[in-house]
């Protein structure tokens, strides 16, 4: 598979201080941002058992596991562990990272070798994040103005008026997340409105 | 003073809890056997509440069996901000939430109880039914973010929000994430952050207002 950007979430939606979970073609992330606002993506397992660390928290710049308490820094090394406060814990205990950036208020990540820069979406605010039981191709089927595989573009009639609408496909272990932005100045709670009218669309057609 | 008759691991009873100890409201405890005693469908428990559920509020002579209605309760005794604003939209609105609690209680919850206390039942639909609902939720919870509000029904928590929290704040424990909801995701976070906030087994207080662990 062709290593690229995948977006998994949106700034809004990962305040200071708070982890949430992410995805990156197979591999689930916990992405995190600390108290001063460093953005990080890492594998969503602890070195040490395994659980994931998207149910840890944040402490000041430091991530912490829900299940023992191990602490890992930002260079995602074990800083402290709780059962046996006077070690440094070795620095092969360490979180794999991936690359992660934000871009017009969208979180992409991407393997952590990863060249140049995530697609622009310039012109657009983002709205919401929304999740789908079925895929992309449905999505499409059951609108027809939409264009594009990985970001879905289309205007669409909305009321009295045109909106631009603009889809970024993720696909996850739990389906389809769709992260939508619309035209700056739109009605947001009528474009969030017909976002939840397209997923009904296109989960009905995969039903039916 | 106000008693409770109360079980440790129901979230309508915690819900309870919560509320009185937001409010700062004291009241008396009887811990009822639940499970595995199903204390609550003995026939000298039918005498406090035929329909055979918990919580129970006493008040003198006063039975509440529904929980929506003990958080009225309360909040009119102890806080009436709790009730919510009082202009039409905003009274139906939080009315709006008390019922849709119950529609939580009866997917979530149930799905929960299949998982923990191995009720038997259709956890698929329990948990279908369960999702449908979080969609609702984080659909409202996300216009309320449009327009700036953090919390169900106004500016400030009310028992529209302590209602519908604590079954979302366990669906995990019925096998329902809450990965796919962003807006309910922040939504748990601000009540767990909320001043006087109590805990229950599965719901905490957010870790990162915990002091951190002592170095020994
Ligand atoms: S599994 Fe993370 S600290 Fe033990």
């Amino acid at each position: 598979m062709t290593p690229r950007w995948i977006a998994t979430g949106l700034s809004q939606d990962l305040p200071k201080a708070v982890v949430m979970a992410g995805h990156w073609q197979g591999h689930d992330l916990a992405v995190w941002r600390s108290a001063t606002g460093r953005l990080q993506a890492w594998n969503d397992r602890c070195p040490h058992r395994g659980m994931r660390l998207s149910h840890g928290f944040v402490r000041g710049e430091t991530l912490a596991c829900i299940y023992h308490g191990w602490v890992y820094g930002a260079d995602g090394g074990c800083k402290h562990i709780p059962a046996h406060p006077a070690l440094t814990p070795p620095a092969t205990i360490t979180v794999a990272s991936f690359a992660c950036v934000e871009q017009d208020g969208v979180i992409w990540v991407a393997p952590a070798d990863m060249a140049g820069a995530p697609p622009v979406l310039s012109d657009l605010q983002p709205l919401r994040s929304i999740s789908l039981t079925c895929d992309v191709a449905a999505v499409l089927a059951a609108e027809p103005a939409l264009q594009g595989q990985d970001i879905l573009r289309a205007t669409v009639q909305i009321g009295e008026q045109g909106q631009q609408v603009c889809l970024v496909a993720q696909e996850g272990p739990a389906g389809l997340t769709l992260h939508a932005l619309c035209g700056v100045g739109a009605d947001k709670v009528a474009v969030s409105r017909w976002v939840e009218d397209l997923r009904r669309r296109a989960e009905m057609k995969v039903a039916a | 003073m106000i008693k409770l008759y109360d079980y440790v691991l129901s979230a309508s009873c915690y819900k309870i809890r919560l509320m009185a100890a937001l409010l700062g409201v004291k009241m008396d405890h009887e811990a009822v056997d639940f499970h595995p005693g199903r204390a609550h469908k003995s026939v000298a428990f039918a005498q406090l509440n035929p329909a055979g559920t918990l919580p129970v509020m006493v008040d003198g002579a006063m039975i509440l069996t529904e929980s929506t209605a003990m958080l009225v309760y309360l909040a009119k005794l102890a806080g009436p901000d709790w009730l919510g604003p009082v202009d039409a939209k905003a009274a139906a609105q939080v009315q709006h939430w008390l019922a849709f609690s119950g529609r939580l209680a009866a997917s979530l919850g149930m799905a929960r109880l299949h998982d923990m206390l191995l009720y038997q039942g259709d956890i698929v639909v329990w948990r279908e039914q369960g999702h449908a609902a979080l969609r609702e939720l984080e659909a409202a919870l996300t216009e309320r973010r449009f327009a700036g509000g953090e919390w169900l029904v106004g500016d400030t928590p009310s028992i529209a929000d302590i209602a519908c929290f604590p079954n979302v704040a366990l669906s995990q424990d019925g096998g329902v994430s809450l990965d796919a909801y962003p807006s309910v995701r922040l939504w748990t976070r601000r009540i767990r952050a909320l001043d006087r906030f109590i805990e229950m087994p599965g719901i905490h207080r957010l870790h990162e207002l915990s002091p951190a662990p002592k170095v020994a």
